[in-house]
């Protein structure tokens, strides 16, 4: 492989199309990476981000269009080939085996590795790549032993050691605390200035994009729509840009008098499906009319204590009251009748069944109200008048009611569980990462939704790992790390540095 | 006394091989639960090669090509058409317990080649299948190919985009495990018990299918495993050697399968996958397809 000069266009995509049956992923899309640059390419979710860097790749064939390296036009038939070339990815979801080590992990398939397996001198070399670029991590340690920021690195590591002059990074900072996020980009910034390693860089935060990329391709359903200097843009040119018209980033917040405190949770412990305890000992209120956003990296807890107040885990210790009834060890369903409402985290495993029509997931949550239920009866035309309903007012785009949920998309999707739950009118909601994966215009959706529904009076639990949102809808803020609040802040008070080191684990705000 | 742990390594090389085997072929995800109709097939075509032939060399090649070709079939139903691994292999037991049936019954009767020779004492196959298991262990844990192979049968789809070809290292894992397969038949039926009759293995695959899971996929403890299955065969043979007046035989005789099925019920159990589960293959029995 020869060196390439600084601003030399490295990988190069001209007219790059790809279908999935009837949807156009990516439709002609010309892409050009230099050495020595930041290059973010933008897009809401559906945009084709994710299918155009896999198959920059070599993860999937494209059905039209070339691929240029260093000039020369290449075919990658599996990722081998891109490997072989100077390519590397670290994927949106984690690529690495749990059950090895760090070490093992990096050195797979690395054509230096031997028959033999060294694995002091491979350590070695590993450890002075994390030196290089300022990286910790324990090399020994099994990687499911390691936390999602750490897991990241290793995959990082992995394509460097395999010599990557390319990396492509599918949604980097998804998984990071914004300290986190920071060290990160300096490392980045590390490898585009000694290493003339070129990174692309996919994301959908905008001031990240801002902050610390050289130029940006902006994606929308498949096309390229702009290709600018990050010095020319703004927040609001990017975002507009990505939507295709104007978008307002900020919800108007409103104030309405906060009630009788709805959910009292005690000193509340519970484990994980490993038998680790994910929550230790958390305590806090929650009241009629108000949002406690939970702001947290993945991994800390937060899914274990939403399913632990949702009743869908056993609670190891500590109480759980809903409008002064104790419901630690309550079953679902009397929860449901208690007035609580649950947006899990996983629209399709959880929130909905993929093969029931829209009228059937619809009838999940009603199906033991009277009115739609006589003697074991299911009321059909009651059911079906409810959904069509709920679709109307949630403008959700669907052939019908009968729709299988898998046809929707994921925003419209959400938008029919979270309509579901909402005519409910439930007295405490648990929105869990209620507009994770969604586009602007979906989430900002959701958004107002909720923020009716705080104006009616339900108190809502906001569990985000979007800092932004948190910060823009709660009344107050909570941080959780390792399974334990760090603080309870109001958000008077909750600027985003505080909360972002309280998130890491590095600050403790109240409690 | 010492010629029960003579004759218990003997029968413990059967399992340990056979085992080592579907070891290797379940580290890199694949589950073939045909291991008896395997075992059947191999050792009736080598038991048939060598008393035509009056040589064990050939009937060892037979059982092992025999082994080879068999699993390499039940790699094309499990890798390249991605069929269900445990329907696939029941019907892989049922072929065999049917064909070798059908083609052995004129051969029934001992095989009548003088007995091979033992070394220091100790039934030569048992050495093997130790220096076999050294040999594994070495593999899977100390070479790039053995990493590969785990890491096939701990997620393909990260294998893949390490540059390895899954497909070619799981027909390579079922064809060393077809050949371990089919050796382990040959030494049942021309070494530990040449003498062929219908359904001769009595549900010996079964077995060693289940020490795999027993050991953890460890091939030091599936030496461990057979010597202690071996053992307890042999004492359904002999009960009066041991404990004289203690059970029937066939209480005996069912102890092996008793405790298979305690084995399997406790590693189905939320306690052994809270402990123990990260032992386990993360893809073993997943067909995998690549995308795109």
């Amino acid at each position: 492989m020869h060196s390439v000069e600084r601003g030399q266009v490295v990988l190069e995509a001209r007219g790059i199309s790809k279908r999935f049956g009837e949807v156009v992923a990516n439709d002609r899309i010309d892409l050009q990476l230099r050495a020595g640059e930041i290059h973010a390419v933008l897009g809401e979710n559906g945009a084709g981000k994710t299918t155009l860097m896999r198959i920059l790749f070599g993860e999937l064939q494209p059905d039209e269009g070339e691929i240029f390296f260093q000039g020369q036009r290449v075919r990658f038939h599996s990722p081998r080939d891109a490997i072989q070339l100077g390519i590397g990815m670290v994927h949106q979801e984690r690529k690495l085996i749990p059950a090895h080590t760090v070490v093992e992990n990096i050195i797979l398939g690395h054509p230096d590795t031997g028959t033999v397996l060294d694995l002091s001198r491979a350590e070695h070399r590993i450890a002075a790549l994390c030196e290089r670029y300022g990286f910790r991590l324990p090399l020994q340690a099994k990687v499911w032993q390691l936390s999602e920021g750490e897991k990241q690195i290793v995959e990082i590591l992995k394509a460097l050691y395999h010599g990557a002059r390319v990396l492509i990074m599918d949604e980097p900072t998804s998984v990071l605390s914004p300290p986190e996020v920071e060290r990160l980009l300096h490392s980045l910034r590390t490898m585009a200035s000694e290493d003339l390693a070129v990174i692309p860089f996919i994301t959908h935060k905008l001031p990240v994009v801002l902050e610390h990329s050289d130029r940006v391709t902006i994606l929308r359903r498949g096309r390229v729509v702009a290709e600018l200097e990050t010095k020319q843009a703004t927040e609001q040119s990017l975002a507009s840009a990505m939507v295709g018209r104007e978008v307002t980033l900020q919800v108007e917040r409103i104030e309405v008098p906060i009630g009788e405190p709805v959910l009292t949770v005690d000193d509340l412990w519970a484990r994980d499906d490993r038998g680790v305890l994910a929550v230790q000992g958390v305590s806090f209120e929650v009241r009629a009319g108000e949002i406690l956003g939970i702001a947290g990296v993945a991994g800390n807890g937060q899914e274990i204590l939403s399913d632990a107040l949702a009743g869908l885990r056993p609670v190891e210790r500590g109480r759980v009251r809903l409008a002064g009834v104790d419901i630690t060890r309550v079953p679902v369903l009397q929860r449901w009748k208690l007035g609580l409402g649950y947006i899990p985290t996983e629209r399709r495993d959880v929130g909905s069944i993929p093969d029931f029509s829209l009228v059937d997931n619809v009838l999940l949550n009603y199906y033991s109200e009277p009115a739609f239920s006589r003697r074991g009866v299911l009321a059909a035309s009651e059911a079906r008048a409810l959904t069509g309903q709920l679709l109307r007012e949630y403008s959700v785009v669907a052939a019908g009611p009968e729709a299988p949920a898998r046809s929707l998309s994921g925003g419209n999707l959400q938008k029919v569980i979270v309509g579901r739950v909402l005519s409910r009118r439930p007295r405490l909601l648990i929105a869990a990462l209620p507009t994770h994966g969604l586009d602007v215009g979906a989430a900002e959706f959701i958004h107002r939704k909720l923020l009716e529904a705080k104006r009616a009076g339900t108190g809502i639990i906001l569990i985000s790992e979007d800092l932004d949102e948190v910060l823009m809808l709660s009344d107050r803020v909570a941080a959780i790390y390792e399974g334990q609040f760090t603080g309870i802040v109001p958000a008077a008070e909750a600027s985003k540095e505080l909360i972002g080191e309280m998130m890491a684990g590095l600050r403790r705000g109240r409690l | 006394m010492w010629n029960l742990l003579i004759i218990s390594l003997a029968a413990a090389a059967v399992f340990a091989i056979a085992a080592l085997g579907e070891l290797i072929e379940q580290r890199a995800g694949i589950l073939n639960v045909g291991l008896e109709g395997l075992m059947l097939l191999s050792g009736t075509f080598g038991f048939i090669a060598a008393k035509t032939s009056g040589s064990y060399t050939l009937g060892f090649a037979a059982a092992i090509l025999c082994g080879a070709v068999v699993g390499l079939l039940h790699g094309f139903f499990s890798i390249t058409l991605g069929s269900n691994q445990v329907v696939n292999g029941m019907a892989i037991w049922i072929l065999g317990f049917g064909l070798t049936t059908y083609v052995g019954y004129p051969y029934t009767g001992p095989l009548g080649l003088s007995p091979l020779p033992k070394i220091a004492g100790l039934p030569p196959f048992f050495l093997l299948a130790v220096a076999l298991a050294a040999a594994s262990w070495f593999l899977l844990y100390k070479t790039h190919l053995g990493l590969k192979l785990r890491s096939v049968g701990e997620n393909p789809s990260v294998a893949e985009v390490s540059g390895i070809s899954v497909v070619r290292l799981r027909y390579l894992s079922v064809l060393l495990a077809g050949v371990l397969v089919g050796l382990a038949g040959a030494v049942y039926s021309l070494v530990y018990n040449p003498v062929w009759s219908y359904n001769y293995l009595q549900g010996w695959g079964f077995i060693a299918l289940a020490l795999v899971f027993f050991s953890l996929w460890n091939p030091f403890l599936v030496v461990a495993g057979a010597v202690l299955f071996g053992v307890l065969w042999q004492m359904s043979l002999y009960p009066e050697l041991l404990f004289p007046g203690l059970f029937s035989r066939y209480i005996w005789r069912t102890l092996p399968f008793v405790i298979t099925i305690v084995v399997f019920v406790a590693l189905s159990t939320r306690w052994f996958s809270l402990r123990w589960g990260a032992t386990k293959p993360a893809a073993l029995g997943v067909p995998y397809t690549r995308e795109g």
